[in-house]
């Protein structure tokens, strides 16, 4: 069974929060970019907004939008993956705390500290009795979300869900993130991230919501069939043959794929892994990206199936998402692709409905 | 038809025991875990909380990690139980099933990034615990110690945590993702819980008392707690000794505000309901119930007024048991089901410390004193979090 995207809101670092329609490209050449945010007082009532952080406020957003393309008011379940959460309150009560060595705090930055402040202030706002979770692992957290949905849409335990991929990535983590290695050194430019020969890659942030249908409706973006983890901690699995026993568990062969949308960043170690696998399995396949146009940070994939499904609905792969391959005639499966450092692997399986 | 999940390994730490061996001795003794802090720097001294009685580097040894390994509090916790459980469960390291490990936890690798954060922000230092701050890095160095585990997952909904870790586990076996799931959570105490805590003012300065009139807060606890999840023809297949099976479990929204839940415990009901009616029992069935019971003016009326939503007249025998382990946040609902369960196995009704007077409002009283020789067919454990993340769990024998 395969279950439908209904409603795609989304915040980026690209422009545009417009979900249908593939807007020219923003390219940075910087190590960091923020998102474009849209203006906050046009969706949220300023009094309101002044309690809730960055990220809360883009969750609100895209939720909403997500919500009024789909024509779903109230979703049955309310599923949040992130990274890092609201790390702007973390940061706040965290460093208070030291700095005043545990004295004068106040506990509206711890309130909104934890992760699940998200789906929750959705759910709130909602007044969303549904299924309320939050998964918080690094590059797959996004995924499990997606997947979670998924086993209750295909039981039909509900009808439809709300699921997102919210991070932000604040100056602080940003930086915290680059003492390890995380960030390219250098300025480089977004649009040539694939042909980068040093590591790291570029940061970015993004809040993409979508809402999961049972049902097809005239707003249907694609079809999810399916979606699946695994882990490799000590690097040692080969992800092709994983991809391969996912696709022949979906009734499919590699050769199928009209377009494997991959999580190449720009680091030269993670494009590896992608090399490989695409030199492999997939060496007649069209090959695309998005990480240039997203940028880097631990929900990004959020914005590759954004990229995915709109390739679906339109039929049409724009040459700003292709790193190569032949021009397909036909657009009907779509396998988005990503790993984390080779320790987390993730494919969705979409197809166009 | 979907197949039934079952329940064939436990694992607990907390400040009430090591193993679950030990803490079963401190159910049945009466002992609470709630005291002094010793291991915590802080500048809160005087606030009771109840600490997993091993340091790091004893935690360390005991599981042979080398003092140079980067790992936190929150991780060595979750080795300790998450190896009993698989002992427990009598898995072997080199399993050809598909087993997947699942982890509920908030903190993360707080512990350390409170330590370091002015390192981290100017310098080098200790650049290296950076990447161990985020709660998927505290899932995978567990699941790196163990090196069997195919699919590892973390989730953080405060303090249901771990008990959403349990529902997703049972889903992922009923829907035939994975064969056996290690799931549950692992938390240690943090400066910045207990200074979040304590900014809300919902920190007892005595040892908590549950259900009572005077309850005036919480004892935050630190710990870890897993169970070993795997379908019936699995377990069959391998000769596991089954403990019992999850019958029923609900997942739902208070949706009410951030860190108050609602006065009718909107959200507590419909969890409860949902794991009744998955279970397929009626509300008389339930033999024991494993209250969310934290201690807070808001959270006891709450939950109460839920709990005689849907059982009335027929309230089963029910107790907090965080006067013994403290609350444990995240771990918690990983510590209440091993609770639950043991009290299953071994025929007991744990008692609910502390407790003297009713409260006021809503007098229903939970259990004064240990009961044993108890039969027990089915049990609920509730576990609510911060931001109405309400579920709850049903095991039933067998």
């Amino acid at each position: 069974m395969s279950v439908y995207i209904t409603g795609i809101g989304k915040i980026s670092v690209q422009s545009s929060t417009a979900s249908d329609g593939f807007q020219e490209p923003h390219y940075y050449e910087a190590r960091y970019a923020r998102c474009v945010d849209p203006v906050f007082s046009d969706y949220i009532n300023p009094m309101e907004a002044r309690r809730m952080s960055t990220i809360i406020k883009r969750a609100i957003i895209s939720t909403q939008l997500a919500l009024t393309q789909a024509g779903v008011e109230m979703p049955g379940a309310v599923i949040t993956g992130t990274g890092l959460g609201c790390i702007e309150d973390t940061e706040k009560f965290l460093s208070s705390m030291i700095l005043d060595n545990e004295k004068f705090l106040k506990p509206t930055y711890f309130i909104h500290s934890t992760h699940n402040t998200i789906s929750s202030q959705i759910a709130i706002r909602l007044k969303c009795n549904g299924y309320n979770n939050t998964f918080v692992h690094r590059g797959i957290s996004f995924e499990l979300a997606l997947q979670d949905a998924m086993l209750l849409l295909k039981q039909k335990k509900i009808s439809t869900a709300l699921v997102g991929g919210h991070d932000e990535m604040t100056p602080a983590y940003f930086g915290l993130l680059d003492r390890i290695g995380y960030w390219k050194k250098e300025a480089v430019r977004s649009s040539s991230l694939y042909n980068s020969t040093t590591s790291g890659s570029l940061a970015g942030e993004g809040s993409i919501s979508f809402v999961l249908s049972e049902e097809k409706t005239p707003s249907a973006f694609a079809c999810i069939t399916d979606v699946s983890t695994f882990y490799n901690g000590n690097g040692e699995k080969d992800p092709s043959a994983y991809i391969e026993a996912f696709l022949a568990s979906n009734g499919l062969k590699t050769t199928d794929i009209d377009l494997v949308m991959t999580g190449v960043n720009g680091d030269v170690n993670d494009n590896m892994i992608y090399s490989r696998v695409t030199e492999k399995i997939f060496n007649k396949n069209t090959i695309g990206w998005y990480k240039h146009l997203s940028l880097e940070y631990f929900t990004s994939p959020a914005f590759g199936l954004w990229a995915s499904a709109e390739c679906l609905r339109t039929g049409n792969v724009p040459e700003f998402l292709k790193l190569r391959g032949p021009d397909n005639s036909k657009l009907k499966h779509i396998l988005l692709y990503n790993h984390f450092k080779n320790r987390n692997h993730s494919m969705v399986l979409l197809s166009s409905c | 038809m979907q197949e039934k999940v079952v329940v064939t390994g436990l694992g607990i730490i907390s400040a009430i025991g090591l193993s679950t061996d030990e803490t079963v001795k401190s159910l049945l003794s009466g002992t609470s875990g709630v005291g002094k802090i010793t291991f915590l720097d802080t500048v809160h001294t005087a606030i009771p909380c109840a600490e997993v009685q091993m340091s790091d580097d004893e935690l360390r040894k005991a599981l042979s990690i080398a003092p140079e390994e980067i790992i936190t509090r929150t991780s060595l916790l979750g080795i300790v139980a998450v190896r009993e459980a698989i002992r427990y469960a009598t898995i072997a390291p080199d399993t050809k099933l598909r087993i997947g490990f699942i982890s509920g936890t908030t903190v993360g690798g707080m512990e350390k990034s409170e330590e370091y954060y002015t390192d981290f922000i100017s310098n080098d230092n200790h650049r290296e615990y950076i990447d161990a701050h985020d709660c998927g890095a505290c899932t995978e160095k567990i699941a790196d110690y163990f090196k069997c585990f195919g699919y590892v997952s973390t989730i953080s909904t405060a303090c249901s945590s771990a008990a959403n870790a349990i529902i997703l586990a049972a889903e992922l076996i009923k829907n035939n993702i994975l064969d056996v799931v290690v799931a549950g959570g692992t938390e240690c105490l943090t400066k910045f819980h207990l200074n979040g805590f304590n900014t809300l003012m919902i920190l007892d300065s005595r040892p908590c008392r549950p259900f009572d009139d005077t309850r005036a807060g919480l004892n935050l606890g630190e710990g870890a707690a897993y169970l070993v999840l795997e379908s019936e023809s699995v377990a069959k297949q391998r000769n596991a000794e089954v403990l019992c099976s999850i019958s029923g479990y609900g997942n739902a929204c208070d949706a009410y505000h951030q860190t108050a839940s609602s006065p009718e415990g909107k959200g507590a009901v419909l969890s409860i309901t949902k794991a009744l009616k998955m279970a397929a029992l009626k509300p008389d069935q339930i033999d024991y119930i494993n209250a969310h019971g934290t201690g807070t003016g808001n959270n006891d009326i709450s939950e109460a007024q839920a709990m005689l939503t849907v059982f009335g007249d027929s309230l089963p025998p029910f107790s907090s048991t965080k006067p013994f382990t403290g609350h444990t946040t995240s771990a918690a609902g990983g510590i209440e089901a091993v609770i639950s369960i043991l009290a299953m196995k071994y025929g007991f009704l744990p008692q609910n410390l502390n407790f003297a007077t009713p409260m006021h409002d809503l007098p229903i009283v939970p259990l004064t004193r240990l009961k044993e020789n108890e039969v027990l067919n089915h049990v609920l454990s509730n576990s609510f979090g911060f931001g109405g993340n309400n579920s709850t769990l049903i095991f039933s024998h067998k």
